[in-house]
């Protein structure tokens, strides 16, 4: 299968920037949980955050469960209710929409493209590229959480970390191909940033606005980020939900892999 | 083997946006050892076709196929004997150029070495450097390379010469003679008849998406005409030179005459010249604007 050496291009021509994002978000993971002994220690900022305006609660899923002071509710709060998906989302989106609509901007996919392989068939090996970026720099945040727990006490349940970095991956892979796809369908590189980013945009206000506006409440379910469970390490994941979301993935992929044989491809 | 000739098209046509017309009912036939030289001002609809042939657009009407295949429904069995080059090459500008016709081979599936390394070698291919530093004409090359490398059986080259030096331009006209003497046959597009003149064994005019003409390269410069100025000693009667067949008067000042005249006019137009002193005669090739307007002008005049 001669696809197989677009997925090997596409990690190789990002490779050096994939090794940054890694260790970038390791990095931050690293410094965040450095934090917590001296939040750990100290009531006032429970109390702080017991003060919050409901909006920012119900974003951060703030009273969930053990809140800031417990290892679980302060790794919930401060990474995986915004920042880690957020990275790991850009990173998607980024690579998602670079990999067919950025390089058929570039005027590449013309050569490419003329050689006997199936369109569909690149669509599908810059996907499986996408995805192991994604899981990449999951992982990467994952074993900073696992080096630095002992050292600073967070006392992480490792099946629920898992599953955890689990849907991390999963909606990264969602949006990630999303872009990939948008890009392959339209041969636009702006809809394959701009779509994604306002799906995404959008399910995340709805996953923490949907307790407090009653009216947004039965939206929920069309938000992955409440698919999947937005308290993972405290309320664990909703297991349906996260197999949804990689339903959703596929289904999109497949639909971009489709649609990108039924078009002209661009010229720069 | 599959059946059909490495080119054949019928009414194939190309409707952008429902409005612009960029190829119309275009029926071409490309035989097996055949160099056919598609010619064309910019934006005539060569690339188009190209497009067409390589199956990266899709016909908004007629069929484009490949060695009976259709080049649209079937592309990569019609890729699998057809090596490309783009009239706007665009490579991996981070890898070196090794780099990237290995990843060129592998993606085809692999390629005989042998010949890879032949071709670099004779075009002088830079392959250590990385591409972004490489200029257009070291680019060319490694479009070429990758375009020839699997020896296929049908060669599309879109404007391949841009950009090289003349010894090259040389070396890439033997490269398409040699193909065609195996047999293969190769399709070459060029907005300028000097770059086709030489190497092609048949010609297409293509103006504003319609085929024009098509001609052996003979014939087509018999009809095409040679601007002549005649200087001579002392003022001659424009109007003996008028009565040579096919000859047109341009302009007659004093000594200096300017004149059109197709290539089996020229003897006759030297030997009336000669019954005056001449002082300078030049004949140029008219440039290939000129041709299609004169193929307008008189689309068949039966010669």
């Amino acid at each position: 299968m001669t696809a197989a050496e677009l997925f090997r291009r596409g990690l190789r021509d990002h490779r050096r920037a994939l090794a940054a994002w890694c260790l970038g978000v390791a990095g931050y993971v690293a410094l965040v949980a450095a934090i917590f002994p001296s939040i750990h220690g100290s009531p006032e900022f429970e109390r702080l955050a017991e003060n919050y305006p409901e909006v920012l609660k119900s974003f951060f899923g703030i009273g969930e469960g053990g809140g800031l002071a417990t290892g679980v509710g302060f790794v919930d709060i401060e990474l995986f209710s915004l920042m880690l998906p957020l990275l790991v989302l850009v990173l998607a989106v980024g690579s998602g929409a670079r990999a067919f609509a950025g390089e058929e901007d570039a005027g590449r996919l013309e050569l490419v493209l003329a050689y006997p392989v199936r369109r569909r068939y690149t669509v599908l090996a810059k996907g499986l590229a996408v995805a192991v970026e994604v899981l990449a720099v999951s992982l990467a945040a994952g074993l900073a959480l696992v080096l630095f727990d002992p050292i600073v006490g967070l006392d992480l349940p490792g099946a629920r970390l898992a599953a955890a970095l689990g849907t991390l991956a999963g909606l990264g892979i969602l949006f990630g191909w999303l872009a990939l796809a948008v890009g392959a369908a339209l041969g636009s590189r702006a809809l394959a940033i701009g779509v994604p980013a306002a799906l995404g945009a959008g399910g995340y206000l709805v996953n923490g606005l949907h307790g407090l506006a009653g009216w947004l409440d039965p939206f929920r379910v069309l938000s992955p980020f409440w698919l999947v469970g937005s308290s993972p390490l405290q309320t664990g994941v909703r297991g349906w939900g996260f197999l949804v979301v990689l339903l959703l993935a596929a289904l999109v992929l497949g639909a971009g892999s489709l649609l990108v044989e039924r078009r002209d491809l661009r010229t720069p | 083997m599959a059946g059909g000739p490495p080119i054949e098209t019928a009414s194939l046509s190309k409707t952008y946006d429902k409005t612009v017309d960029a190829l119309v009912d275009l029926d071409l036939r490309v035989d097996a050892g055949e160099v056919f030289g598609y010619l064309g001002p910019n934006g005539a609809g060569k690339s188009t076709t190209i497009r067409l042939l390589l199956g990266l657009i899709r016909p908004t009407g007629g069929t484009a196929t490949s060695f009976g295949v259709d080049t649209w429904r079937r592309p990569v069995e019609a890729h699998r004997r057809v090596g490309y080059l783009p009239g706007d090459l665009r490579l991996s500008d981070k890898l070196t150029g090794e780099e990237q016709l290995e990843s060129l081979a592998r993606l085809r599936g692999g390629v005989d070495d042998r010949l890879r390394s032949e071709l670099c070698e004779r075009l002088g291919v830079v392959l250590d450097r990385p591409i972004r530093q490489l200029s257009k004409g070291n680019r060319q090359k490694l479009g070429i390379v990758q375009a020839f490398m699997h020896r296929p059986d049908l060669v599309v080259l879109d404007e391949p010469t841009t950009g090289l030096d003349p010894l090259l331009q040389n070396e890439v006209r033997t490269l398409i003679r040699e193909t065609a003497r195996d047999g293969r046959s190769v399709f070459l597009s060029s907005h300028s008849l000097d770059e086709v003149q030489h190497v092609a064994d048949r010609v297409g005019i293509i103006r504003s998406g319609r085929l024009t003409d098509v001609d052996s390269v003979e014939r087509l410069r018999e009809r095409s005409l040679r601007h002549v100025t005649i200087t001579f000693g002392e003022p001659v009667d424009a109007a003996a030179f008028a009565g040579v067949d096919g000859v047109r008067v341009v302009n007659a000042d004093h000594a200096v005459l300017r004149l059109t005249a197709p290539e089996p006019a020229m003897d006759a137009l030297v030997k009336a010249a000669a019954a005056h002193r001449v002082v300078d005669f030049v004949s140029q090739p008219a440039d290939l604007e000129e041709i299609f307007l004169e193929l307008y002008r008189e689309p068949d005049d039966g010669r």
